[in-house]
Formats: structure tokens, sequence, C-alpha cells
């Protein structure tokens, strides 16, 4: 059936980024980001924002966002190091950080689909609650340091394995699951999947869910990373994530353009960046993060300018020349700047 | 200028889309005071050649002459400027502005002073606007946004007249209203042509362009087939001229009998759905269809929705017999068997920037489902390609987006995704809103197949022959409630059922 492969601009701008990115770095920084050591902070690194940005896309590709992950991150985290030590079994902190991640994707996905709350103010509120939580306990109990029996989860023959199990459960849920194919189709037309009969309401708690453990698994990674728990956890992380996400060329808008790989190379490129500005000689300073933001803007704008030309060029394939084109010129327009034709 | 001279001259007018050549050296003329039809099978060129005219695109080679002068505008302002007003085929008004100023969208400089924009003046001119041309006011300081599909095409009506066109493009607008709404529309084409005013118009319905207009102008493949006197052509010479041969025989039933088995498929008690619908009860049977029509605001439509699962009943019950169900969910209706095909097939049926297989597995996805919730792509594509050919849907592959297609493919593709399961109810709002009439005896023609399967059918539509058509019994509604029921073999006209709905 397949008789024409279109190839999408959109798909491609951020492979090119990466490329470019990781070129650039690779030539300025002088062979230092290569180096074995290097690699493996790469990686080290991305680790987190990866398996929250799996958690995430669900619930970007609804249409929505959770910029709660951050402080969902670092609410787990020191709640899960403190159950643990309270039990005495250190070991508990695992269940106890992904217990507390999932409750509070659960109430994110409740608020957003019961009552309707818009995903976008419900997340940055709770970016500023939770954080005041994590704030009071954390002063209370003070910073808490892992004991070195635990030292090994840290070593990469242990961490990466368990790495890679996670994310290759996150792209079958996402690719190849009804929870993936129905988020989708949640961002790209709510009312239709409801006419259709899909769960919505279900299907959107179960988004935040995932995002909210998640970020319970991120939580246990950055702990056994830094070995221990400090206020500063997960500060600003929401938002390597959410750029994480989009910088791969997932829409804002969710839909099918929501892909797992755009994830990953994202998460690539947002962290080479941190990491090459370092190398050459710009620690994270004020000056590094206006660095970033430029990096990340023109990055956005090429997807987006792509995107604009994927859409016009929809003008001719061969049997849109009536109504499908027409569609086009009104949708962008409605999109665009609300003006109509 | 007087009557019968010329507006606007059309001469070896061509457009390419990429590789399509989408109007092919058009000529065409619409004089002073002339009614125009423009008619084709989805895909022929109507709406691009009608974009053109509004300045929507611009054309590759040819020329447009308006009123002796030329004629190239860049974009719909342009258009607007020299007089030429357009409401477009889909909707186009913003949802989060005031009906009222969405009517002079784009426009409102003119009330403007000091850079403030007089709301009061805005309002009172909108309200002029459909005083003048006697059509139904919205409420004009609500939002468009929520309003029905027929009031913002009202509202998008008064825009195009606000600017007092001296040619008028209607691309389909008809097939989005109901008949009071529609009667409104003729009476107000023939004030235009009373005015010395010309008014072009798209639209799939054959009998009603032969009716409203003077001069019919026939396009197949992007070219200028026929041209037509509407007092002397007929429709079947009309729909031949289309398809380039003739269309055999008669796409309705033929029966004159009610015909449908005992069993009851579906009961429905009492349904009430607060402002919509009141007291509403009918069985369907097993290989029924059962039509429901009934003016703008009889509740018709509601009565699929609120059939699926999708309205908050605040009393009254719909119960799937064939499953020994009560279904109060869109997400229960599905798992019995149930289909819903909704009346604005772009908005609230299909993913318009995904793909095919996207599309047409939604409905599906829980019968594909395999171990551990495993989606295999290869059923998937299984499952599309058959639903492809099956219904010859013209498609580049299975990864093309749905924008990509024509209206007739989309709706194929709309429904065909419903019928590739093992269906036991169809609700159908509108099931041949905008297509052509080829596509249109298609549709038919699988209803008719899946009435002999012994699926039950409930057909709600805004065009009264179709129901006729169609049906085995009719229910005829109004202000919410059931009227009047008739039986295949009683009173089956037009005129009995025009009288129980208004």
């Amino acid at each position: 059936m397949r008789k024409r492969v279109f190839i999408r601009w959109q798909d491609i701008v951020p492979f090119i980024a990466f490329a470019a990115i990781f070129i650039f770095f690779s030539v300025t920084s002088g062979g230092k980001m290569l180096s074995a050591f290097n690699l493996k902070m790469l990686l080290d690194q991305s680790m987190v924002v990866v398996l929250m940005g799996c958690g995430m896309l669900f619930v970007v590709a609804q249409g929505s966002i959770d910029l709660s992950v951050g402080v969902n991150l670092a609410l787990s985290g020191v709640f899960g190091v403190w159950f643990g030590f309270a039990t005495g079994v250190i070991w508990l902190m695992i269940p106890a950080a992904l217990v507390c991640g999932l409750a509070v994707g659960l109430l994110n996905g409740f608020l957003v689909s019961k009552l309707k709350v818009p995903s976008f103010m419900l997340t940055i509120a709770m970016l500023i609650g939770v954080r005041g939580i994590v704030n009071y306990i954390q002063q209370y109990i003070g910073t808490q340091m892992l004991p070195t029996s635990l030292a090994f989860l840290n070593q990469p023959p242990v961490k990466i394995p368990l790495f890679i199990v996670i994310v290759v459960i996150m792209v079958y849920l996402f690719e190849f699951t009804k929870i993936g194919r129905y988020s989708r189709a949640i961002g790209e037309n709510e009312t239709a999947a409801e006419y259709v009969g899909i769960p919505v309401s279900k299907i959107k708690i179960i988004a935040f869910a995932l995002s909210g453990l998640m970020a319970g698994v991120g939580a246990f990674f950055a702990v056994i990373g830094v070995g221990g728990t400090s206020q500063t956890m997960g500060v600003f992380m929401e938002m390597k994530v959410a750029m994480a996400v989009f910088l791969g060329g997932v829409l804002v808008t969710g839909g099918a353009s929501a892909k797992i790989y755009k994830v990953l190379l994202g998460s690539f490129s947002i962290t080479i960046i941190v990491n090459g500005l370092a190398l050459i000689g710009h620690p994270e300073s004020q000056i590094s993060e206006s660095v970033e933001g430029i990096l990340l803007l023109l990055i956005l704008l090429a997807t987006i300018f792509a995107t604009r030309r994927d859409r016009q060029s929809g003008r001719m394939l061969p049997e849109g020349k009536n109504s499908g084109s027409l569609e086009f010129a009104e949708q962008k327009n409605r999109k665009a700047d609300g003006k109509s034709v | 200028m007087t009557d019968g001279a010329n507006i606007l001259e059309v001469k070896g007018l061509n457009k390419y889309f990429g590789p399509t050549h989408a109007n092919v050296d058009i000529d065409f003329t619409i004089k002073r005071g002339e009614i125009k039809g423009l008619i084709g099978e989805n895909g022929s060129g109507k709406s691009t050649l009608i974009s053109q005219i509004a300045g929507i695109y611009r054309y590759d080679s040819g020329s447009m002459t308006l009123n002796g002068e030329p004629y190239a505008p860049h974009s719909p302002k342009d258009a607007n400027r020299e007089k030429i007003a357009m409401v477009m085929q889909e909707l186009g008004v913003v949802g989060t502005l005031p009906a009222g100023v969405n009517v002079f969208l784009g426009r409102t400089q003119q009330f403007t002073k000091a850079g403030f924009v007089n709301l009061k003046e805005v309002y009172a001119a909108a309200e002029k606007i459909f005083t003048q041309w006697d059509l139904p006011m919205p409420p004009l300081h609500q939002l468009a946004e929520g309003m029905m599909v027929e009031t913002r095409k009202m509202i998008e009506l008064a825009r195009a007249l606000s600017i007092d066109p001296d040619l008028l493009l209607l691309d389909e607008i008809t097939q989005s209203l109901s008949m009071n709404n529609r009667d409104r529309l003729y009476g107000l084409i023939g004030k235009l042509k009373g005015m010395g005013r010309s008014v072009l118009v798209i639209t799939h319905d054959v009998d009603e362009l032969i009716e409203i207009t003077d001069t019919i102008t026939v396009l197949r493949d992007g070219a200028v087939v026929g041209e037509a006197d509407s007092r002397r052509t007929t429709a079947d010479e009309i729909k031949r001229m289309m398809v380039g041969r003739s269309m055999s025989g008669e796409y309705y039933r033929e029966d004159q009998a009610p015909d449908y088995r005992e069993k009851v498929m579906l009961t429905v008690r009492d349904m009430a759905v607060p402002g919509e619908i009141e007291d509403v009860s009918f069985e369907l049977h097993e290989g029924e269809i059962l039509g429901f029509c009934g003016l703008s605001d009889s509740g018709i439509h509601s009565v699929g929705k609120a059939v699926y699962g999708l309205s908050r009943l605040s009393s009254g019950s719909v119960r799937m017999e064939y499953a020994d169900k009560d279904v109060k969910t869109a997400e229960q209706a599905l798992a019995t068997g149930a289909a819903y095909v909704p009346k604005d097939r772009d908005s609230e049926a299909l993913m318009i920037h995904a793909s095919v297989l996207d599309n047409i597995c939604l409905p599906s996805v829980e019968e594909l489902e395999g171990k551990v919730m495993y989606l295999a792509p290869g059923k998937l594509r299984a499952l599309t390609n058959e639903m492809v050919e099956k219904f010859s849907v013209r498609t580049t592959g299975v990864h093309q987006t749905m924008d990509a297609l024509s209206g007739g493919n989309k709706q194929k593709i709309n429904l065909g995704r419903w019928l590739a399961k093992d269906l036991k109810l169809l609700i159908l709002d509108c099931p041949t809103r905008g297509v052509d009439v080829g596509v249109k005896a298609y549709i038919y023609s699988l209803m008719k197949e899946a009435k002999k399967n012994g699926i039950a059918t409930l057909l709600i539509s805004d065009e009264l022959t179709e129901v006729l058509g169609m049906a085995d019994r009719l229910m005829v509604m109004k202000d919410g409630r059931i009227t009047k029921v008739i039986r295949r073999d009683e009173n089956f006209t037009e005129q009995s059922v025009i009288g129980a709905m208004i």
C-alpha cells in the first residue's frame, strides 16, 4: 500500500539539532566531551530527564502539561529517604518514593479530569505549594545522607540495566498499548475521542499518574546519584523535562506528534547543552543559562518552522486539492492568530 | 452597469497544487443579477475555483475580469474591497469573541476612535444587518463558542452581507442548515437577485441547486464539462455530467413497506435531557432503520447523543437489549457493540492531523488488544488496509494524514471504521452531509447492507428525502418531543411529515 513515503521536516529537525549540538561541543571542547569519563557523566545526567520525560510524554500527548514533576521528585525523594530511615529498613525508601510520586500524580489527574482544572495552572500551583512542604520537611529533618551500603546502586552495571528496563516498559506503554494510543487521540481531538466512547477521564488520570510515578522513579535515581537529599533537589527540573519533550519535536498540542524517541533525543540534546557549556569554560552560571535559553529558542523555532512547512506542503498531496487544502488554510488561521479568512 | 452584463469573467484559469492540476483552463462568467450554481464531485475543483475568486488562493495562469477591469485579489480583504464576499464550507468564526464582533471581524476600524473600538456601535451595526437581511438573530453579546453550527453559519453569512456584496460566494453552506433556515437562505438569495446582485452557490444537493439557481456550471476533474439552464435541465442530466456516465437505478430503498425483525435491540424509556429533549420513548428492532427528523431546534441530534451515553439524562433509561445492559456512558455503549457517527465530521469524529490508520483503528482498539495490552502494529495495519480496500478509500497509504483526503473519502473512513466491527446498533447523524452523489449512493448501499445483516440503525437527518428514502419507521420531533410516528406503508410523504414538524 505504501506508494510514497513523505519525509516530514518536523521529524528531521530534532535529529539535525542533536547532531549540530553534538558536533559543536565535541569540537569546541577540544575532545573533552567525548572522553569516557564525560560520556558516562552525560548518561548519568540525562537519565533522570529521560525517565521523567517518558512519564510526562503521556500528559503532553493529551495536550496537557505536568509542571509539578520537579517538585514531585523532591517530595518523593525526601519522603522516601525519611521513610526508609524512620522504619529502619532503608530499602523501603524505594516503594515509598514511588508511592509518593504516584499519589501526587493521581491527585493531579483527578483535579484535571474530574474538576476540569487546566493542567497548566494546576501544576504551577502544585509546583509552588508542594515546594513549601518539601522545604518544611527538609528543614525539620535536616539534610539526609544515604548509608554507604546503598552506594552500589549508583554503579553503572546496576543503574544502566535498570534504566534501560524502565525505558523499555515506557516505550511499550506509549507505542504499543491503548494508553499511549488513547492519549494521542485525546490530544488530536478530545471531542472525537469522547464521542467514539474512549474513557477520556480515566486515560487522563492514568497519564498524570504515570507522570507522577516516573517522578518517583526519577527521585530514586537522583537520590542514589547524589547520595542523599537536599532542599534544592529537583529545582527547575520540570522545565528541563518539558524542554526535552518539546525540543525533541513533540508539539505543545500533543497528538500524533508525540513519539517516545523524540523524548530521548530531546533529553540528550538538553543534557549536552548544559554539559558542553560547562566543558568549554562556562560552568552553570548566569551567562550559561542565557546561552542555554537562546539555544533552546533557536531549536524550537526551527521545529515550528518545519511544522509549518509540512502543513503547507500538505496541499501538495495528490488528493488534497480541494477541501483538504481549504481546511489547512483555515485551521492555520484559526491557530495562528485567531483571525478568520 | 445594467442587468445582463457580465460582472465576473474568468478566462483560461489554471491552478496547480504541486503535481495536482486542480483547475484546468476554466472559462466561466457570472452576469449581474444571476444566481449561478457550481457543482461537481468531491475533488473536482469547485472550492479551489471559488477560493481564487475570493482571494484565498492566487491563480497560476489565466485571467479574471471584474466589471471589465482586471481582477487579481491577493487576499480575501482585496476581494471584499471589490464587493465580493464568501461564506466558507468549514466554520470560520472565532469562538472566543462575541457573535456581534464576529460579524465585523478584521473590520472594526470603522468603529474605532483614538484606538478604542466602540463596541456599542459594533453591536448596533450587527443587529442592523441581521434585521435588514431577515436572518435569525443570535445572542450578539454571547461568545460564538458553544453556539450551534447553524447559528455560527448565520453569523458568517451576516459577516459576508455586511460588506454589501455585489457578488456573494456560498460554499456548501446549506448542508449545515435545517429546513427552516434553508428557506430563509433561499429567500435571501431571491432578494439579492431582485437587487441586481449575483450569487455563486456550491452545493451537493442537485435538486436544491436546480430549484434556486438560474444557470449551473458542472466541473469534473478540475475542468468545466458543461453548462445548463436550471429551468430546462433535470437532476439526472446534471448527475450524468458530474460523473461522466449515467447513474444506474434509484439510490434509496425501493420497497414501500417496513421490513425488520421482531427482536427488539434498543429500548428507550422516557428519556429526558434538560433543555433539549423530553419524554422520548421508542423501540428499535433488529434490521430496522428508524428515522428521526425535525426542525433545527427539535432535539433530533440530542437523541443520538443521549442514546450513545454522551448526555446526562435527567430521567429515563437507555437499554441495549441485545447486550442486556443499561447504558449510561459512551464507554459502555462502545463496549456493547454500538456506534455513533456524529454530525460534524471534522470536529467531532475525526482526528484531522492524525493518520488514516490512527483514525480507522480508534474504535477497534479494545478488540485488537492482545496479551499484556499489546497492540500489534501488524494487526492495526491489516485492519486499516482491509478497510481502505473494502470501502475503496483513495489514499496514498495508511500513514497519510486525514487532512489530505477529500470529504467523501473522509466520510467513508468515518463510517467504515465502525462497519469493520461486529456491530449491533448504528447511530447516524446526517451521514451524507457534504459528500457528493457518488459517495452518497455508496453510503446508502452500506446502510442497506447493514440492515440486511440485522444491524439496528438510528438515522437522524436534516434531509427529509433521505429519511423518507431509507427509514422503516419515522419519528417526527418538535420542541424536544416526538410528535408523530409514521410507518413506511402509511402516509409516508413529505407533506405529512412537514405537517408534524411545524
